[in-house]
């Protein structure tokens, strides 16, 4: 007998190898060394090996970082269920109204969502500047211009991050709607269900896994944005990336960059585990 | 007619240029058990979605308990579908699946509660499957959840669409002798849409049979076996032996005499049905000898029409076994079935000569004069 993957835990172990090899060269020793290094302290912005508690105390007895953190985890949080409120939508229209066009409108989302973000956000600024594409179109046919916040503000830093994540909801959704069995809509409508009702009934709770999975995509990936409150939100909202980013490069504070990568990397899998254990019991629920 | 549940006339059914249907003319009695056959792409799952409101139909009228079904939905139908896949929720426990129907009804909860209870009981459903969900339980479970789905809406008409066509051959059979038992015990219109002839033979009262968009023949299984319409019943509904014959006069006393059109010698009188009006003398048809019926010839007084044939093969079938014959003038292949217990008949072994008789009481005439279509 031919198995497809090896069975005996000696021959399992020899060809997890590459993987495990792999995972802690890339991702294990990066990670200690990241742990080492918040533990060190830096003099005129050189490193200075000693092991001390310093930072971390500075991380812990700083309100500024974690109100960095806060706002970050809020306007994931927003984006999130943004994303969710308008991919669900395009998601279920795209699955269910439009059998003909629905290739070339999935192409172009992924044309959309393969452009390099730092072009798509620019391009965004461009269109939402003060004299901006927009504000020129508008003014051409005599309407009011763009209020003040369309830029450089909270709101305009949500339309980035919404606009860069929002493919990641459409496409798990629409691939839960598409792989929901029809006949259960059917089922639905002779046993006297309206067509809202089966809706309700039936496709929602059905595609509720692919709404927590693109949940779960669009918080992890929005945690670690930064390039949309930089450019699109003109600084204002500053995001822990962005925080990270500038301790890193600006200030030079490896150990504090350090810390705060930790602390969010700390939040995130919290997060993570979070999620998954709601939408685990969503998910025992639905298919036992 | 005031116990016609449910009354098709002159339903067609077109797809683009293809037409599916062919003016469908067919009435339900209340209380009938229903089976339609056919081999795929005969119409007859197309006939059950019009019925049951998931297709629209282009022509004719479909009326069910005497109200006309033109524009009315599914939901609105007193029809309720068993689905080939069941289709039951796999998000829904065994309970909420059951209720389901009574739940959109706005029923309140312990109304739901006590009939989904009473229901379960009927279909033999454990009462600690409740809090199960559908994916935990066997597949003959499963059909019974999503029958007493069906049930709890006291449908007008359960809709079968070959919801036992998926199961194994063991599970299979259990199930038709409950879907039977069912039958009988709640008095229940079935319509059952089936590919298994077998099946709808042991199932229903009136078996209907179609090809290509046309209801072909509708009667009562025993009728249709032995007095099929036309050369595709014939055929479909199980091994038969057809030889080409002539008439060759009939007499006032409903009687044809006929003459084999490739042996002159071969020639017989039977019984026409009661419609004789469609056989005329001349016409060339089909004489319907069914593999029960024909035997090796005995010492005794001939029986019948005699053939002088040389065996070809040979299956066994269990208690019987099935001789494969060549006619020897005719080139005709005939095929009898010789039940083993009790057999006394000639030693038959592949490349002998025989000669087979059967009794004209067992054969019958064709109505229609159609040669073989394939």
């Amino acid at each position: 007998m031919n198995e497809p993957y090896p069975t005996s835990p000696s021959s399992l172990a020899l060809a997890a190898l590459p993987s495990v090899l792999l995972q802690a060269a890339f991702f294990v020793v990066p990670l200690v060394m990241t742990g080492l290094l918040s533990f060190q302290e830096t003099k005129s912005y050189l490193l200075v090996w000693t092991w001390s508690f310093k930072t971390w105390g500075d991380v812990f007895s700083n309100f500024y970082y974690w109100s960095i953190i806060f706002n970050t985890l809020i306007m994931s949080g927003i984006t999130v269920f943004l994303c969710l409120l308008i991919g669900f939508p395009v998601a279920y229209g795209l699955a269910t109204r439009f059998p003909t066009a629905q290739n070339n409108i999935k192409i172009l989302l992924i044309f959309a969502f393969l452009t390099d973000s730092v072009l798509k956000i620019f391009g965004w600024a461009l269109f939402l500047d003060k004299s901006g594409v927009a504000n020129f179109l508008l003014t051409t046919v005599d309407l009011p211009t763009l209020p003040g916040w369309a830029i450089f503000s909270r709101a305009s830093t949500l339309l980035g991050m919404v606009y860069s994540l929002l493919p990641f909801t459409i496409f798990t959704i629409f691939l839960s709607i598409e792989m929901l069995d029809k006949t259960l809509l059917r089922a639905a409508y002779d046993c006297g269900a309206s067509k809202w009702r089966a809706f309700w009934e039936v496709t929602l709770p059905l595609c509720k896994h692919g709404m927590f999975a693109g949940a779960l995509l669009v918080f992890v990936l929005s945690l670690g944005t930064f390039l949309e409150s930089k450019i699109l939100g003109g600084g204002k909202t500053p995001m822990v990336a962005e925080l990270i980013r500038q301790t890193f490069e600006t200030r030079v504070n490896w150990p504090l960059g350090s810390a705060l990568t930790l602390v969010t990397i700390f939040i995130t899998v919290v997060m993570i585990l979070l999620f998954s254990k709601i939408s685990d019991l969503r998910a025992n629920e639905a298919t036992k | 007619m005031a116990d016609m549940i449910c009354e098709i006339s002159e339903v067609t059914k077109f797809y683009g240029g293809y037409q599916a249907l062919h003016g469908i003319n067919l009435t339900v009695r209340e209380g009938e058990f229903i089976a339609i056959v056919g081999p795929s792409g005969s119409g007859k799952s197309t006939l059950l979605q019009i019925i049951s409101g998931f297709e629209k139909f282009d022509g004719g009228s479909l009326k069910i308990d005497g109200k006309d079904m033109n524009g009315v939905s599914p939901a609105h139908r007193p029809t309720s579908m068993v689905f080939q896949k069941l289709a039951l929720f796999p998000h829904k426990t065994v309970a909420e699946n059951i209720g389901f129907p009574l739940k959109l009804k706005g029923l309140p909860k312990a109304e739901i509660s006590k009939r989904t209870s009473e229901i379960m009981e009927l279909m033999e459903l454990k009462p600690e499957y409740l809090n199960r969900y559908p994916r935990q339980l066997s597949g003959g479970e499963q059909q019974r959840v999503a029958l007493a789905r069906s049930m709890i809406q006291h449908p007008k008409l359960l809709l079968l669409d070959e919801p036992l066509s998926a199961l194994d051959v063991k599970l299979k059979k259990v199930l038709q002798a409950e879907l039977k038992r069912l039958h009988r015990s709640i008095g229940l219109t079935f319509i059952h849409v089936t590919h298994d002839l077998e099946e709808a033979m042991m199932l229903a009262d009136n078996v209907c049979v179609m090809q290509s968009g046309r209801l072909l023949q509708v009667g009562a299984p025993n009728d249709i076996y032995h007095r099929p319409a036309n050369r595709f019943v014939a055929e479909f509904i199980g091994d038969t032996n057809l030889i080409p014959v002539q008439i060759s006069a009939i007499s006032e006393d409903g009687m044809a005499e006929y003459v084999s059109t490739e042996d002159k010698s071969l020639k017989g009188r039977v019984k026409l049905p009661k419609d004789s009006e469609r056989y005329f003398v001349g016409m060339t048809t089909d004489l319907m000898v069914r593999p029960e019926f024909l035997q090796f010839k005995t010492v005794d007084a001939a029986l019948g029409p005699q053939m002088a044939v040389r065996i070809t093969e040979t299956f066994m079938r269990g208690s019987t076994i099935q001789v494969k014959a060549m006619a020897k003038k005719a080139h005709e292949d005939l095929i009898l079935t010789i039940e083993l217990s009790g057999y006394t008949g000639p030693e038959f072994e592949i490349d002998t000569n025989h000669v087979l008789e059967w009794s004209d009481d067992h054969a019958f005439l064709l109505p229609k004069s159609e040669r073989r279509a394939t």
